[in-house]
């Protein structure tokens, strides 16, 4: 009677046992079965995804800083001085995320609105079309080419120094661009040439650079050749020229052309164990002799040679190839820029600008900047016409964050 | 005045098919020496033109795309030298 208890007992374990097995054989099967559905979701997404459509980046950039500092005008022995302390303002402020859209191997958007103390603006918005090797065509809302520093250095997170150099000529405008770089044996070509609507004369002979009123129909041409010697790609020369009438439609000044020519170099060397950056850029504004308005009374006219330079040199020094962390992030920068505008208009001056600073890069893309700048301005106006401005003296100090996004 | 137009026009593409067959033409007579740069090398060379080299580890591949696409609107990189940068970048 006892055996036969243990054997039902027995089997009852056996069928317990068995019941058990084939449950978790079943629910290891679904798990299989939801595991490979799963799978092949992921792989028909995969299938499904198709390149060009979902490249979408923000990069960009961002500044903030402070700057203190004095201004002392001077007219006739006269001195007034004006103080500095503030947060914002065009040089130590801006937030400007870039929007990049890789629609394809052959089309980029790309869309930069920027905040600063001018308010909320857009620096460019455009779409390039890179049509075969060598050639790029652009349209859109862009950087007219001329010169290298406003397409290539201005940027906060590239500037090695907190301000721009004074009397830079060039605009953002709406226009349409081909582009390209090219080799040549050991050396390299590049061409950046375009149709934009072209700046805005205005009534007493300066041009308006934003670019966004169109004031006639004719349209200014722009261009730069670089032309890059070493295979090494170190040095690199430009010349830039850009013509197209400047006046208003209808208006006495509609023939009025301005044309301008800029030379510029850029360099890069190691000189143990320093790296050694040079850029220069010097600018020519040539715009036709008119009689423009008398400011001071609209009914009269006054001439002048509507000749205007500009330029800057900036060395820096960087001890990349020493062992030491902090030294070898440090960057120390000079630059002398020049600004000299028309004599005997009502705008005329001839300006000096020193800025030295130190650079600490934290990262390649992130940089603590302490910057001075002195300026000295001499008025050159027609006093006949406008009364002069005197002598102008500045000297601040900056100090500057700044990161790419 | 309409004569004048149709030879500018002409002009303008005469001298862009010119500088399209030049293009062409220059790609095939580049040294040995520029041909057989490294990813690495040109990333160098051409970054610190304007910047600091960037690190690799900054974006992912396909942003590396866009930026070198981006970049060479900006500095007139040769196709070659874009497409080996971001080869180099992308790889680390």
């Amino acid at each position: 009677m006892k055996s036969i208890k243990t054997a039902i007992a027995i089997a009852a374990a056996g069928v317990l046992m068995f019941n058990t097995t084939r449950t978790q054989a079943q629910q290891t099967s679904a798990a299989d079965s939801a595991l490979l559905d799963r799978v092949s979701a992921l792989e028909q997404q995969v299938a499904n995804t198709k390149p060009g459509e979902d490249h979408l980046m923000v990069a960009g950039l961002t500044t903030i800083g402070y700057v203190t500092g004095k201004s002392t005008n001077t007219i006739g022995g006269v001195s007034t001085t004006t103080r500095t302390s503030t947060f914002g303002n065009s040089d130590t402020y801006e937030f400007s995320p870039m929007f990049l859209w890789r629609h394809s191997d052959k089309f980029l958007m790309e869309f930069e609105p920027s905040f600063n103390n001018d308010g909320l603006g857009v620096n460019w918005a455009d779409v390039s079309y890179f049509a075969a090797p060598g050639l790029i065509l652009r349209a859109g809302y862009m950087v007219v080419p001329f010169g290298i520093y406003n397409k290539r250095l201005a940027a906060g997170w590239i500037d090695k120094l907190a301000t721009d150099p004074i009397g830079i000529p060039g605009s953002t405008d709406y226009g349409f661009e081909a582009m390209g770089g090219f080799p040549l044996g050991s050396t390299k070509w590049s061409y950046d040439v375009g149709v934009f609507n072209g700046q805005q004369l205005l009534p007493d002979g300066e041009l308006q650079t934003a670019g966004i009123t169109d004031n006639n129909i004719n349209k200014t041409f722009s261009g730069r050749l670089g032309f890059l010697p070493f295979s090494n790609s170190s040095l690199e020369v430009g010349v830039s020229a850009l013509t197209g009438k400047v006046g208003d439609e209808g208006s006495v000044y509609a023939n009025t052309r301005t044309n301008m020519y800029a030379f510029d170099l850029s360099t890069v060397q190691k000189l143990n164990p320093f790296t050694v950056n040079i850029k220069a850029q010097y600018n020519i504004v040539n715009t036709d002799r008119e009689n423009y308005l008398n400011p001071s009374d609209s009914t009269q006219t006054y001439s002048y040679n509507n000749h205007s330079t500009s330029g800057f040199g900036i060395i820096s020094l960087r001890p990349s190839y020493v062992d030491d962390k902090f030294w070898k992030n440090v960057e120390a920068s000079f630059r002398w820029a020049d600004y000299i505008t028309p004599a005997n208009s009502a705008w005329g001056s001839n300006t000096t600008q020193v800025t030295e600073g130190v650079a600490y890069w934290i990262s390649w893309r992130t940089v603590v900047k302490l910057t001075h700048e002195a300026q000295n301005g001499n008025s050159t106006v027609n006093q006949m016409i406008a009364p002069t401005t005197g002598n102008t003296k500045t000297d601040y100090w900056f100090l500057q964050f700044s990161i790419q996004l | 005045m309409q004569t004048l137009t149709k030879k500018s026009i002409l002009g303008i593409l005469i001298t862009g098919v010119a500088i399209l067959l030049f293009i062409s033409i220059s790609g095939c007579f580049t040294s040995k020496e520029v041909a057989a740069k490294s990813g690495a090398q040109l990333w160098v060379e051409n970054c610190q033109r304007c910047h600091n080299t960037p690190s690799p580890d900054a974006f992912s591949g396909e942003q590396w795309k866009t930026i070198g696409m981006h970049m060479q609107t900006r500095a007139q990189l040769t196709d070659v030298e874009r497409d080996k940068i971001v080869a180099f970048l992308s790889s680390k």
